[in-house]
């Protein structure tokens, strides 16, 4: 797990593994468990999505963590101690926590938004500033002198997302928990904000569990994704390519949807198939038509493109350099290595 | 203290006195609360369809706030001179501010996707306001009138220095009435105040659209 | 309590040499004003302004308490703001009657009623500013692990600030404006000049007094307004 590059708080331990442990929640007064039993392990370092219908239990599932919301029975265990062990507010403070609308404090600057859990934890001012401005280069709001003093009410969307994000890794928590994020934001800031959060991820390997609705925001981040179905149990727990190819049931296969086999092409680059082709020759019959296609694209983006463009295969590219071939056939049936390769670990359910 | 049980019996004895001023207090608040009503509604809703005029609204709002009625009722005694007449105008120019800010913002404030979806569906304007502004304003528009007839009511009593009658020449000639009289004249008027309050209350809840649950606190 | 008897003809006190103005009891005589500000206005002005301080300070404090207590605990809500309705919609000169027997005819009295009048105003205001503040905000804020009182102080009463100053303003100009009733109690405040000339109707005094009252609403107003922009640097943001 790499850790932040910057001062690292003694709340941090080397194991941040979230273990749920048998975890049931039935809210008073009804008759059916939000969540039944679950029982999953997020290893270090790991971004688990949880997903599934309203009614699931995700949400639940994520407040039961930072204690918002109280066990019924089972344990949640964070490194090797029990949630139930450390008072509510001091676990909280070691929790990073981001939700949908952000919820920054309007009445408070950037600077003062970000700066909150290490105010009430009392770090001494010359920290908080040297921290705050890391995290805003973090997210990528540069210079950082223009946004500090800024209140949230002029900010975009993801402006208030990002800042969201830096405040939520304020006091460089092992474990992070993120409630649909990204779930008011449009389509292509959405996109953005998804990209930059994986790469922050993959900077400071937080241990991460993430709740969304959308399937393909799931296979897009998650090491490994947890499907909940309605009554709060767990349908299937597997890595994005896992449970694309071999869904556990029905409601899992429903649940990914008709085009499930498109999404698993999403989650494969040509670069990756292009290195996973053992013979050399391309065998593309080179039409005059094969797009140009860059080696970061997935397999599904690149095959929109031969499908746009009625070729039988695509250039591979890096920037302006020619790095070779794929035809339509190794779009479509990627070599069995390339599959998956972007997944860490992939350990089963 | 004895003096407050002493006002019992003085409203026992004197029942018909009593009910003879509340006819008066009732008819110098009540004809220029309906005048203000006649007035501010219309020209509220008006001014709330189109829109503007809430720079007007906020004025007569606060002015109308800030206007003390012991002020308003001594200023007219010079200029109408001692009577109905005077207490009325300065009833009126009490009652017209919340009414017609009320009755603004009731209309203004109806939510413009419903309006822009009643245009869209070929409402004319005159139909937009009667289908879908008015009956949602409608309890806002009864909030206000609430409020201006509390506020009537309560400086009607005040109007007695300018000789227009009502409970206020009770309350305020322990010569005549004693102290007893003067309570029970107090606590007549403040009783009074409630009904009146509780009247318009009840308008409310009637009034509310079906489906509308706005719980609307009449604040002032 | 005096029987103020509707006058007949217009008295004009005597003041010594009246103006041609005064003598014909014209609508505002400014030379008049001049010479009696600082015996009939000053003084009842200062008194004025002690008498609204003193009941809005007093009364923010009961309704402020007040109203967070009902927002802890919701059940308290609506019988506290039954009670508080309850008191305002009592006439003022009623309520200033009814004292009399329990505190007589003091500032005491004037006080307690105009408290009264300004606890249904402010409660509702802190209250609903309390429940406007949005839930992501609150949701957030108890989840990076901020307690009850954190959450009061830090972020739920600043937010609640807007629509507290806003309370706080229309208290202010109703006491402001009530204030003046208090003269058939106790001999001060600016109602005591205009109660004074009903008798012998005189133009000036009226309009002076009541014009002082109303420049003073509109003052405490906007000293109110001040504050509240000065406190909530938030809500002036713009989008640059």
């Amino acid at each position: 797990m790499t850790l932040s590059s910057t001062d690292t708080p003694t709340s941090q331990t080397a194991n941040s593994a979230i273990v749920f442990d048998q975890v049931t929640k039935l809210y008073s007064g009804q008759a059916a468990p939000a969540l039944d039993s679950l029982d999953i392990e997020v290893k270090s370092g790991e971004l688990v999505c949880l997903v599934g219908p309203s009614g699931g239990g995700k949400t639940t599932a994520l407040q039961l963590v930072n204690r918002i919301v109280d066990l019924s029975s089972g344990d949640i265990r964070i490194g090797d101690r029990s949630i139930m062990d450390i008072p509510a507010i001091e676990l909280r403070r070691t929790i990073g926590y981001a939700i949908q609308q952000s919820g920054l404090f309007p009445h408070y600057t950037v600077a003062e938004n970000i700066a909150t859990v290490p105010n009430i934890l009392k770090w001494d001012k010359a920290r908080i500033k040297k921290r705050t401005s890391e995290l805003l280069e973090l997210v990528g709001l540069t210079p950082v002198d223009t946004w500090l003093g800024r209140y949230p009410s002029q900010l975009s969307g993801g402006q208030q997302q990002r800042i969201g994000i830096a405040r939520a890794l304020a006091a460089d928590p092992p474990v992070m928990l993120m409630d649909e994020p990204f779930g008011a934001l449009d389509p292509i800031t959405r996109m953005a904000v998804q990209d930059e959060f994986l790469e922050i991820h993959r900077a400071v390997g937080k241990t991460t569990l993430f709740v969304t609705h959308d399937i393909d925001e799931a296979i897009k981040m998650a090491d490994r994704i947890a499907i909940l179905k309605p009554g709060g149990k767990l349908a299937q727990y597997g890595t994005p390519a896992e449970v694309l190819t071999h869904p556990a049931d029905d409601f899992v296969a429903e649940f990914l949807g008709a085009e499930r086999g498109l999404k698993r092409l999403a989650l494969t680059t040509v670069g990756e198939v292009l290195a996973a082709k053992t013979d050399s020759e391309s065998g593309l019959q080179q039409d005059s038509n094969s797009p140009q296609v860059e080696s970061d694209l997935t397999l599904r983006e690149a095959l929109s493109a031969v499908s746009a463009a009625g070729a039988h295969g695509a250039l591979v590219m890096d920037g302006g350099s020619h790095l070779g071939e794929v035809t339509l056939h190794d779009l479509v049936n990627p070599p069995a290595g390339a599959v998956g390769a972007r997944s860490v670990e992939g350990g089963g359910s | 203290m004895n003096d407050i049980f002493g006002a019992f019996p003085f409203m026992a004895a004197n029942f018909g006195m009593l009910l003879e001023k509340t006819g008066e207090h009732l008819v110098i608040s009540l004809i220029p609360l309906l005048a203000a009503i006649l007035v501010g509604v219309p020209i509220g809703i008006w001014l709330g369809h189109i829109h503007k005029g809430e720079f007007l609204a906020v004025s007569i709002t606060n002015i109308g706030r800030a206007l003390p009625s012991l002020a308003l009722i001594a200023i007219l005694i010079g200029f109408v001179g001692i009577g109905m007449l005077n207490a009325m105008i300065a009833l009126f120019v009490l009652a017209f501010p919340p009414i017609l800010s009320y009755a603004f913002q009731a209309v203004n404030s109806a939510d413009r996707d419903l309006t822009k979806a009643a245009r869209g569906m070929g409402m004319t304007p005159l139909q937009v306001l009667s289908k879908v502004e008015l009956p949602l304003g409608l309890p806002m528009i009864i909030s206000g009138i609430r409020t201006a007839a509390v506020l009537t009511v309560s400086s009607a009593t005040i109007a007695t220095i300018a000789g227009s009658g009502g409970l206020g020449d009770v309350i305020l000639n322990q010569v005549a009435y004693g102290i007893e009289g003067v309570l029970a004249g107090a606590l007549w008027v403040a009783v009074l105040a409630i009904l009146v309050d509780q009247f318009f209350a009840l308008l409310l809840r009637v009034a509310a659209p079906t489906g509308v649950r706005r719980l609307r606190a009449a604040t002032v | 309590m005096s029987g103020i008897a509707p006058a007949g003809d217009p008295v004009i006190p005597d003041y010594g040499q009246a103006s041609e103005c005064v003598i014909n009891n014209g609508a505002f005589c400014g030379d008049w004003f001049v010479d009696q500000w600082s015996t009939v206005f000053w003084p009842p002005l200062v008194d004025h302004i002690y008498m609204v301080v003193i009941a809005v300070v007093i009364g923010f404090i009961i309704a402020f308490v007040a109203a967070v207590v009902a927002y802890r605990k919701k059940w308290l809500a609506g019988p506290i703001g039954i009670v508080a309705t309850f008191l305002y919609t009592l006439p003022p000169l009623a309520l200033f009657q009814l004292l009399v027997p329990f505190t007589g005819l003091t500032l005491l009295t004037v006080e307690i009623a105009l408290v009264c009048f300004t606890l249904v105003i402010i409660f509702q205001a802190v209250l609903s500013g309390l429940a406007a503040v949005p839930d992501d905000v609150k949701k957030s804020a108890i989840g990076m692990g901020l307690d009850q009182r954190q959450l009061m102080l830090k972020v739920e009463l600043p937010l609640a600030l807007p629509s507290i100053i806003s309370g706080l303003r229309i208290a202010t100009v109703l006491t402001v404006s009530i204030a003046t009733i208090a003269a058939f109690v106790v001999d001060s405040g600016l109602g005591s000049p205009i109660l004074k000339a009903v008798s012998s109707p005189f133009n000036t005094q009226f309009i002076a007094a009541g014009a002082l009252a109303v420049l003073l609403a509109f003052v405490f107003d906007g000293l109110l307004v001040i504050v509240g922009k000065a406190l909530t640097p938030w809500t002036r943001a713009r989008v640059s």
